[in-house]
């Protein structure tokens, strides 16, 4: 008999100090049997803290963790071993023996049970990389699952799934939800927790600063204490005649699961065209072909030249990047902001004077990117290495815009970073935009190109599944064409 | 006829060694630790069993003392690397300069002239017959533990995703570790076999990069003990051509420089892709 009411975990006074951060900062929760719990916060609020906290990953420096069964953590990087197999990857550390042996047989029965009574469809024999994302999310479920778990805990589990696999996602979790167990998810998607949840706790900075069931409050409420005041307004777009200015025919790149494979579409100035697609179908071939980084097949025109030639001489072209991982392809780290910005137009005028690098043009730069793009820093000598993600992100926003460039490749630019910080990207590439640069902007969050695009192209398996524009857009047809639909 | 079977005999006598070192390569890569310090546990159980065998007269436990010198070695490695974040490859570097050193050193203050001891009391062909048998069995063995059982399948693990073995409520670390004690007293032996079985006595550098040769083989094998052996046993049979081709004078040379370039091609994918476990020489 499965008990569905009643707490199935406490938490009193949990804090966390990582040196002189105090990651988490005096929480109470209580997760109930039978309910999905949301956790809302922006990056940086405390949520996968506490999380690896609850799930007993990590030890907290005060307060203490009362579940009355094992409590189940589904990474939001899944934490399983590629090249094994479903079922061992389910078992291992607990494998089911006999004598010395492994009892392969047992364990892939037991993987079958399992899928069966959860309804989580997968075969136990399926090597891990060999999956899509969507039923790789499966294995770490069930993984967790095996543990019988009265509390399971889920990392901003929807991030890499189509909204279609959402869907099921949560069906999955309801379910799970009615034979007793407490699930808590957590997650920055704010209409997930409207349609799902039936209770919401918000953080920031490190506390709790609303906890409502989901009947009673809104998306606005949500998303107010979150932010802590309220949600900047983008940037208006302006009517701009759009023009030609970048064509690609037939552009492939990459191998494996993750190529690109013919893609053919143009980018007109004064135009964002957003690329929308779960992660890992093409996208990161499709910006490092652009940007000239990586061997490709196919041909690119920017205003009906043919676009050629190695990085530099693209970024001197005017073809300027915003790319994925902003600390290991955009940063150096140690350097301070002013020889950040410069990186890249070193070689050329303004920034060069004669041999050397003119030291008054890039400092110039540098306030001015700080200044127009807020960047919260000491001053422009501080070093990158010791700014936040969102303030790092505006520094290479920053110094892609800052030579009114032609063409803007800009890969997940508000991945990670806080609302505020997001919106003032986003306007910054609408203004951009507004001065005629012609925009790709790929994102894996459909709710952002839906706000911020002129035009839409779904990339799947590598390939433009579909086109629509600003005045057609369709969620729920975009959806499907993100999940593979016909 | 009967120098097809000296030939064969020859290859089994120059694979083994090579087959131990290949075998202790794939243990400890497939946990995640890629022990150059192959060559020095070599070293170190070849003369730790010489001067056991000397001091004791006993041969049998110079091969338990060489063993146990390889796991020592070895053991170091995995230390530094899991609990001090050292690079590995540094770390390898290290340890096969200290058994390069340190064995030198002893012999001369042992035995009182550099260079080489005095013969020891040796395994003798029985004794060198039944390591040959050894390797094998072994090879077998390990492969059937890799696929076979629990603890291969985490070995396995550790050196893929350490971080999901760990979340597996397993510690990578002591897999780890636990992993070049394994290899260590396995190259350890191949050691020995040098020293005690196929002669009796040490000389300084007998190991003759039979370490890094191993190192080849692990990847030409594809990080499975079989295939190790395999092509342990392959680059064996190169060395014991060596001794028939010597006389029509293709240069030796030429041949030592096989297992490498047989490993280049399958690190290229001419021969095949091979690939290296994913946290292969990361350290944690």
């Amino acid at each position: 008999m499965v008990e569905t009411a009643g707490a199935a975990l406490e938490a009193i006074g949990i804090v966390k100090r990582f040196g002189t951060l105090v990651a988490v900062d005096g929480v109470d929760l209580e997760l109930a049997r039978g309910e999905i719990h949301a956790l809302c916060g922006e990056n940086g609020a405390g949520k996968s803290t506490l999380a690896r906290i609850l799930a007993g990953a990590l030890a907290p420096s005060a307060g203490r963790v009362a579940s009355d069964g094992p409590v189940g953590l589904v990474h939001q990087h899944f934490e399983l071993v590629d090249r094994l197999r479903v079922w061992e990857n389910v078992v291992l550390g607990r494998e089911p023996r006999r004598g010395l042996r492994l009892d392969a047989a047992a364990a892939r029965e037991r993987v079958r049970s399992l899928a069966r009574e959860y309804a989580l469809d997968v075969d136990p024999d399926a090597v891990v990389e060999s999956l899509p994302v969507g039923i790789a999310q499966r294995v770490e479920i069930l993984r967790e699952l095996a543990r019988e778990p009265s509390t399971l805990v889920l990392d901003e589990p929807t991030a890499v799934l189509a909204p279609r696999e959402i869907d099921a996602l949560f069906a999955t979790l309801r379910s799970l939800a009615a034979r007793g167990a407490a699930i808590m998810v957590i997650t920055h998607k704010l209409q997930e927790v409207i349609s799902h949840a039936n209770r919401v706790t918000v953080m920031r900075g490190g506390r709790v600063v609303l906890r409502a069931a989901t009947a009673e409050t809104s998306l606005d409420a949500i998303a107010r204490a979150m932010v802590g005041g309220d949600v900047p307004a983008l940037a208006t777009r302006r009517a701009v005649t759009p023009h030609a200015a970048f064509a690609a025919r037939d552009l492939r790149a990459g191998d494996g699961a993750h190529a690109l494979r013919g893609a053919s579409f143009e980018v007109r100035g004064g135009e964002i065209v957003g690329i929308a697609g779960v992660e890992g179908n093409g996208q990161s071939a499709l910006c490092d072909a652009i940007a000239g980084v990586v061997p490709y097949a196919g041909e690119m025109t920017l205003d009906g030249e043919p676009l050629r030639g190695n990085p530099g001489a693209r970024t001197a072209a005017g073809v300027r990047t915003i790319p994925q991982d902003r600390q290991r392809e955009a940063l150096v780290l140690p350097w301070s902001i002013a020889r950040n910005v410069a990186l890249g137009d070193h070689t050329r005028p303004p920034l060069r004077r004669g041999w050397s690098l003119d030291r008054q043009a890039c400092d110039a730069l540098a306030t001015e990117i700080v200044r127009r793009f807020d960047v919260r820093a000491a001053s422009i000598r501080t070093s990158v290495a010791a700014l936040s993600g969102g303030n790092q992100q505006k520094v290479v926003v920053g110094r892609a815009l800052a030579h009114e460039p032609r063409v803007v490749i800009a890969y997940q630019p508000t991945r990670g970073i806080d609302v505020g910080a997001a919106s003032l990207v986003q306007s910054r590439l609408i203004e951009a935009r507004n001065a005629g640069a012609a925009v790709l902007l790929v994102s894996f969050e459909l709710d952002e190109l839906l706000a911020v695009a002129d035009r839409i192209l779904v990339l799947y398996r590598g390939a433009i599944a579909g086109e629509f524009v600003r005045e057609g857009f369709d969620r729920a047809r975009i959806g499907a064409l993100m999940a593979g639909a016909a | 006829m009967a120098e097809l079977l000296d030939f064969f005999q020859l290859a089994l006598v120059k694979a083994t060694p090579l087959i131990f070192a290949a075998l202790a390569g794939v243990i400890c890569e497939r946990s995640g630790i890629l022990n150059i310090a192959l060559e020095g546990g070599l070293t170190v159980g070849a003369f730790t069993g010489a001067a056991v065998s000397f001091e004791t007269g006993n041969p049998l436990l110079g091969l338990i003392a060489g063993m146990l010198a390889g796991a020592l070695l070895c053991g170091l490695l995995g230390v530094a690397a899991t609990r001090f974040g050292v690079d590995q490859i540094v770390a390898g570097i290290g340890l096969n300069m200290l058994a390069a050193g340190a064995t030198a050193f002893a012999v001369v203050v042992l035995f009182g002239a550099p260079g080489a001891t005095p013969e020891v009391h040796a395994l003798g062909s029985a004794g060198e017959t039944a390591l040959i048998a050894v390797a094998v069995v072994a090879a077998l063995a390990l492969q059937l533990g890799f696929d076979r059982t629990p603890w291969g399948l985490r070995l396995r693990a550790c050196g893929e995703n350490p971080q999901a073995v760990l979340s597996a409520g397993l510690d990578p670390r002591r897999i780890r570790v636990l992993a070049t004690l394994a290899g260590g007293a396995i190259a350890g032996l191949g050691g020995v076999f040098l020293s005690l079985g196929e002669l009796d006595l040490y000389s300084d550098g007998m190991t003759a990069g039979r370490g890094f040769i191993a190192l080849a083989a692990v990847i030409f094998g594809r990080w499975t003990p079989l295939g190790a052996a395999g092509a342990a046993l392959a680059f064996g049979a190169l060395s014991a051509l060596q001794f028939v081709l010597q006389r029509s004078g293709v240069p030796s040379e030429l041949m030592q420089a096989l297992p490498y370039l047989a490993a280049l091609a399958a690190l290229t994918g001419i021969v095949g892709k091979a690939r290296a476990p994913a946290a292969d020489g990361v350290s944690l």
